[in-house]
């Protein structure tokens, strides 16, 4: 029989300190680059731990906005992520639905497809896509960086489990009473569906504000970068020397622009964690 | 299943053709345009010796035979192993072993928001602040270890401390996401398979190798396809990180790729392209296979 001793005391009190210095090297690198990036150039260099709340100062801010068009960034990045978000999360649970409730020929090929896609190295669409894109005449274009990945293979199989566990008897019920498809899916099926519509809808805005390998093969002109690669062109100005010998406040600013990019994702992070975290759980879930 | 299947015939019976296909329409037109014909045109490319302009000239396995006997190729393909090796077993042993600890845990919570919220963070952000923690003269890495009297370590400038640097870098921004996986699969495993070896008097550490391991097999061998295509596919890290340097110490195999689009050698390119593809399934399905045949033994 289990009896409380020094055992399960030791066990917790390892289990706790396990945890909590998982969490706190989780979050250090966070804290680091928020708090000197409030911090004067030269103290991030010459005292990278120390916090002293009476130095902290908004230069960096300030001067990172003189050399970096990054409200453009943003502007950008909000227009690819509403646009391609709004795509992804409307395909995806159509197509769950067909998959998950209908029999119709060629089914099995195409889920089949979901499955191999989900597979496959990004990388390897680099190229073509790009050349496609020239044909299309769509470098450097909106649609470029919204259309190609405007559906996910993840998020077509997670709706179609989600859906798989609506009842049949309710979507028969409505076919009796006289509803369409359309309309069944529109208000059955969405309303049912939405927590892990909701989770969808996390991860994929996170997926695409991070996206960084299409958007910097796909566009070559400042007016259409997003704001990820606008911060590594900045990060490679830097590694070539192109921006001289100030080192102190170049990080002073990289950091501020860092901190800039990743607040907007933080927030949605920390309102909506419960989703995101139920949404990468249900990947492992069907194995 | 089993409902699935009643409800099959169910639908079958009321015969709507045309719905099933109007909604999954725009998945195929997507996949279709983005995804399914880009790749056959790849494969077309492969056996050419395109630049980007003009006539596809066919010249057979050539990019195939450049790249397979090429050092450049074999490099960026070590490369990419050495960073599998030190990322993939690494990331598995503490996600493991931080899900377990998480499983009993209170304030699960607040804990698992603090390990994933570097998978949220804009990766190219965070590669800045490595670079500049990592720097070999003023990063707070290196002056913490002068603080306890260890010598400075060239992260950025030697060939090994760079590959070091940019696996910190994955696996700082990973394993959160392997822990809340690993989870999930524990949490299917029902609690009185616990108990009862509690009974039967096994401990933590022989519950932990006879229930535990055996019963998240597949969750772990997901975690480790995950970890391969991630590690085969870096590209943002070690771009942002060491643009590939020092001495194309990082440069992986997706940055090889993408210098033959910075060369418009694209036929090459497809070719390599293709390559990849074939070393990412095949390490995939190893992983899979490796890990399946312990649940069976």
């Amino acid at each position: 029989m289990k009896r409380p001793g020094t055992g399960t005391q030791l066990g917790a009190l390892g289990r706790y300190g396990l945890l909590t210095v998982a969490a706190v090297l989780g979050l250090a690198p966070l804290l680091w680059m928020m708090v000197s990036s409030l911090k004067p150039g030269a103290d991030i260099i010459s005292s990278p731990f120390s916090f002293d709340p009476g130095r902290l100062t908004l230069t960096n801010f300030r001067s990172m906005l003189d050399t970096i068009p990054i409200g453009t960034g943003f502007r950008n990045t909000a227009i690819v992520v509403v646009l391609k978000g709004a795509l992804t999360m409307i395909f995806c649970p159509m197509a769950g639905f067909a998959f998950a409730k209908y029999v119709f020929p060629g089914k099995r090929l195409l889920f089949a497809t979901v499955l191999t896609t989900l597979m496959l190295p990004t990388l390897v669409l680099l190229i073509p896509l790009l050349l496609e894109m020239s044909q299309l005449g769509w470098v450097s274009t909106f649609q470029a960086l919204i259309l190609p990945g405007a559906i996910d293979a993840f998020g077509v199989f997670w709706m179609r489990q989600v859906i798989l566990a609506i009842p049949d008897e309710l979507l028969d019920a409505a076919r009796v009473d006289g509803a369409n498809e359309l309309r069944i899916f529109v208000s059955i099926v969405v309303p049912v569906i939405r927590p892990g519509l909701a989770a969808l809808g996390v991860l994929t805005f996170i997926n695409i504000y991070n996206d960084f390998v299409w958007p910097v093969v796909a566009v070559n002109d400042e007016q259409h970068q997003t704001l990820q690669v606008m911060l590594s062109a900045l990060a490679q100005n830097i590694r070539s020397g192109q921006l001289g010998a100030d080192w102190t406040s170049v990080w002073g600013q990289l950091l501020a622009a860092s901190t800039v990019a990743a607040i907007p994702v933080l927030i949605v992070f920390v309102v909506l964690q419960r989703h995101l975290i139920k949404g990468v759980m249900a990947g492992s879930l069907k194995g | 299943m089993a409902t699935t299947r009643r409800s099959a015939q169910r639908v079958r019976r009321r015969r709507v053709p045309v719905a099933p296909y109007l909604f999954v329409a725009p998945f195929v037109l997507v996949f279709a345009g983005f995804s399914a014909y880009p790749i056959f045109f790849a494969l077309q490319l492969s056996f050419t010796n395109w630049h980007g302009a003009g006539a596809l000239e066919i010249i057979g396995f050539a990019n195939y035979r450049y790249l397979l006997t090429s050092p450049d190729f074999w490099q960026s393909m070590a490369t990419s192993g050495v960073l599998w090796l030190l990322v993939v077993p690494a990331q598995v042993l503490v996600a493991l072993t931080i899900a377990v600890a998480l499983r009993k845990a209170k304030f699960r919570g607040v804990f698992s928001a603090a390990l994933i919220a570097p998978f949220v963070t804009p990766l190219v952000a965070m590669a800045q602040v490595w670079i500049i923690l990592f720097d070999k003269d003023f990063g707070a890495v290196n002056q913490g270890l002068s603080s306890i009297g260890l010598p400075a370590i060239g992260w950025l400038t030697t060939s090994a401390g760079a590959k070091v640097t940019v696996a910190l870098l994955v696996l700082w921004r990973t394993t959160g996401y392997a822990v809340i996986l690993l989870m999930a699969g524990l949490s299917t495993i029902p609690s009185d398979v616990y108990e009862a070896a509690t009974i039967d008097g096994a401990g933590a550490w022989h519950q932990f190798w006879s229930i535990t391991v055996p019963l998240v097999t597949r969750t772990l061998s997901f975690v480790v396809v995950i970890g391969t295509l991630t590690v085969f596919q870096l590209f943002a890290e070690p771009y942002v990180v060491t643009g590939g340097g020092p001495f194309n110490a990082t440069r992986t195999a997706g940055l090889y790729l993408y210098k033959h689009i910075t060369n418009s050698d694209l036929g090459l390119g497809a070719a390599n392209s293709m390559l990849l593809v074939v070393m990412v399934l095949a390490l995939s399905l190893a992983s899979i296979r490796l890990l399946r045949s312990r649940e069976d033994s």
